[in-house]
């Protein structure tokens, strides 16, 4: 018995070291009309070469991937609404992660931008608003890919397994048999 | 071996379900009071040990314990590794809340197996013990594999390839395992044979 809580001790002490887990989580965002994921096993190790399904809102297929070596996939699609990314990794392990639907926004920063247009060249605003609308996302995107990177980060940290837990679970565990202890003297003495 | 939720279909669901239920009686009933430290320790062990991986090629295979679990507990192995099982989806989200049954039993059956197999050998000289206790912890793995692709026979194209993939993964880890129970199984015949029954 002793030996057995020296086990759990030392496994509590490699556990702080490399805590993994078994888990396979995924991530992704929209970039135009593009969708670019990652997918990961909770310790941040990318999911190699893994299949990447797409479903749409009605649970149709949509297309198929592969994530490369760095857990990475991308694809286009025109599908505006909530995507299903499902990602089955082999072996009963599966991940899932919806994407929300985008309404197309950019439709309103153009008409601010019309004004604009109208008095720099008031020939081929259609054109123009074309060009505003892709400088403005090239914009965008440039600059939001440090909080994009910074996010995916943040989700990895977030899935890693925290040493309060791996604790906690143990004494939930013995807080559970204690009281399957409770209800068996119970009815043992009744 | 976690299986996630929404691979399996339902009827693989309800069947795993029913069959841990029944396992999960059993034990609960068998269970001695005097033995429910026992049992809530190695419950815990069970937790922790699927934090502890091992890598192996591409992907990694973490440590189960059921075999240790199952000499020592016998049916009882069921609620054992059911709550360690429990706490892990709630608090890691390995597998799952749904898949709680089919895992259940793929890790306790073979618990319960290697106990009725070499359990007599448990009780024998130091020598047969530590072999005793090291292929009941090595089989309890590799049975267990075996059960996990029996449930993903609907789900993964071919069993065989799925069973081989798992099989050759856990060969290390029922390796480890194995020398992991021989130990333990020697130590408990040294300091506490009453808990080798």
């Amino acid at each position: 018995m002793k030996k057995i809580i020296f086990l759990i001790i030392i496994s509590l002490f490699i556990c702080t070291t490399t805590v993994e887990a078994h888990k396979v989580s995924a991530y992704a965002y929209r970039e135009g009309d593009k969708v670019i994921g990652e997918c990961y096993f909770a310790d941040g190790s990318p999911c190699q070469n893994s299949p990447v399904e797409v479903y749409d809102s009605n649970g149709k297929k949509i297309l198929q991937t592969t994530t490369d070596e760095k857990g990475k996939f991308s694809f286009k699609t025109q599908e505006t609404g909530e995507l299903k990314i499902v990602i089955p990794a082999g072996e009963g392990h599966r991940a899932e992660y919806r994407l929300e639907g985008v309404k197309r926004a950019e439709k309103k920063e153009i008409k601010k931008q019309e004004p604009v247009k109208e008095v720099e060249k008031k020939q081929t605003p259609s054109v123009n608003s074309e060009e505003i609308k892709q400088i403005i996302d090239e914009a965008m995107d440039a600059k939001l890919q440090g909080i994009r990177s910074e996010i995916m980060d943040l989700r990895k940290q977030m899935d890693k397994i925290n040493i309060r837990d791996i604790i906690g679970g143990i004494g939930y565990i013995f807080g559970v048999w204690g009281l399957i202890m409770l209800i068996k003297r119970k009815k043992n003495a009744s | 071996m976690h299986i996630s939720e929404g691979v399996l279909s339902a009827p693989v669901l309800l069947a795993g379900a029913v069959l841990s239920l029944v396992g999960l009686t059993l034990g609960l009933k068998k269970i001695k009071n005097e033995d429910i430290p026992k049992v809530a320790v190695l419950s815990s062990a069970f937790f922790v040990a699927s934090l502890i991986h091992v890598p192996i090629g591409p992907t990694s295979a973490h440590l189960i314990l059921n075999g240790l679990i199952g000499m020592l507990l016998g049916w009882s192995a069921f609620p054992a590794i059911f709550v360690g099982l429990l706490l892990q989806a709630l608090l890691f989200q390995f597998g799952g809340l749904t898949t709680l049954g089919v895992n259940t039993f793929t890790m306790a059956m073979p618990a319960v197996l290697s106990f009725y197999t070499f359990r007599k050998m448990l009780k024998k000289g130091k020598n047969v013990a530590f072999i005793g206790g090291a292929l009941g912890g090595a089989s309890a793995v590799l049975i267990g594999t075996l059960f996990v692709s029996l449930a993903l026979i609907g789900t993964e194209k071919s069993f065989f390839g799925v069973a081989v993939t798992l099989f050759t993964m856990h060969l290390p880890i029922a390796l480890i395992e194995g020398i992991i129970t021989g130990f333990v199984i020697l130590y408990l015949k040294k300091v506490k044979p009453e808990a080798l029954g």
